[in-house]
């Protein structure tokens, strides 16, 4: 490609400085040849850019969806099914015993753990069904939106909205059924972020870390 | 990456497959018409479109957060079609993969003559050198910046440019042989 040529594809993709603009398109006011490339340049380009698209066949979506191989459960769908699955358990007195006196223990220490937590937990009863009210606080005063997406919303991300507090710290009320749930925080429908104050953490597949809640029977 | 994607990928990720379908309903048209462009070919070019959406969904777990959804598909698509290119030169004689359409001069009067330049712009897509080819695919049958396709290429926007301009040059010229654009 000869330097002239290169300045013309240049100047078509608006690299040139304005002096350069003026050098080039002289040259091309007087020269037959170079105003001709200029053209056929241009033709080319146009005629890339209005080419028809092609539409995916009827059929594609479901083709594809037929073909996806299954996948192996997610890591945390396994850790989950790990903890809360039911089992058949075979069991005598002593045994009991020491479970029961492990439980105090347990629940001692998660009392303890909550108090320094910025989660609040309390139970209620609603339409028969036994859940615990959790609040959860995130502090973001730079924020305009902030809502949290996790599990049990499906990873909604519009679905649970936290109020702004007078602080800075943004609170929502949850009544959530006993168990474990991942989840992270959006703020403002964008950035994804860790609760910094979650109980736990488990990697998210994606590099990253969901911080997870976890609700127990009060 | 907009959080909805993230949201509906995560869901994949946590088993729910069906809302995989939400993004190829989204992108089969893209990939679908860069496959085609690539390989000059509507079947193969439905078999590769369909395999790199599956080959998406199989690395979602190796999807980075913040990247661009679209951007990586795109990236799969090409790296299929490379492939696909690879194995057909490998089976069938050069010959035969060039120049599989007669075309006349057109005569610009009617959507027959629309249909020479589509034709007639597909098989100089056909002839161009792959590196070339997609370029020019992303660049203006795709209409993406130099930006977008340094990140689906991995290659710098200055080397991306020179291709750019190299790859037109080429296109321009197999068109004047093919009558569609006058000498």
């Amino acid at each position: 490609m000869n330097k002239d040529v290169d300045i013309i594809h240049r100047l078509l993709d608006g690299e040139l400085s304005e002096e350069e603009k003026r050098d080039i398109l002289s040259k091309i006011d007087s020269d037959p040849v170079l105003k001709n490339e200029l053209k056929e340049i241009e033709k080319t380009i146009h005629i890339a850019k209005n080419s028809d698209r092609l539409i995916a066949p009827a059929s594609f979506t479901s083709d594809v969806m037929r073909r996806l191989p299954a996948r192996k459960e997610s890591y945390v769908k396994e850790v989950r099914d790990f903890f809360f699955k039911g089992r058949v358990l075979r069991w005598n007195m002593a045994t009991a015993l020491a479970v029961a006196c492990l439980m105090i223990i347990v629940f001692a220490g998660i009392f303890q753990f909550q108090k320094k937590n910025n989660l609040v937990q309390y139970a209620n009863t609603t339409s028969g069904e036994s859940t615990i009210t959790v609040r959860i606080n995130f502090h973001a005063p730079e924020a305009k939106k902030v809502a949290i997406a996790g599990d049990f919303n499906k990873w909604k991300v519009d679905e649970n909205i936290l109020k702004r507090q007078d602080n800075g710290i943004w609170t929502i009320e949850i009544p959530l059924k006993p168990g474990a749930y991942n989840y992270m925080f959006v703020v403002d429908g964008k950035v994804w972020m860790t609760d910094p104050n979650a109980e736990l953490y488990q990697d998210d597949g994606f590099g990253f870390k969901n911080s997870v809640l976890k609700v127990t029977k009060l | 990456m907009q959080s909805e994607e993230y949201s509906i990928i995560k869901q994949c990720m946590d088993g729910n497959a069906e809302i995989y379908a939400i993004l190829v309903e989204r992108y089969k048209n893209m990939v679908y018409n860069i496959a085609y462009r690539m390989l000059g070919d509507t079947e193969a070019a439905n078999d590769i479109a369909q395999e790199s959406f599956i080959s998406a969904y199989v690395a979602l777990k190796d999807f980075k957060r913040g990247a661009k959804f679209s951007s990586w598909l795109c990236s799969i698509t090409i790296n299929k079609c490379r492939d696909y290119l690879r194995s057909r030169k490998d089976n069938i004689p050069i010959d035969e993969i060039a120049e599989t359409t007669i075309f006349k001069i057109p005569t610009p009067e009617d959507t027959v003559y629309k249909r020479q330049i589509g034709q007639g712009l597909q098989t100089a897509l056909n002839e161009l050198p792959e590196d070339y080819r997609e370029v020019i695919v992303l660049k203006y049958i795709e209409w993406l910046d130099y930006k977008e396709m340094e990140n689906i290429l991995g290659v710098n926007v200055n080397a991306l440019k020179v291709r750019t301009y190299r790859g037109r040059e080429l296109l321009k010229e197999l068109l004047k042989e093919r009558g569609i654009i006058d000498e």
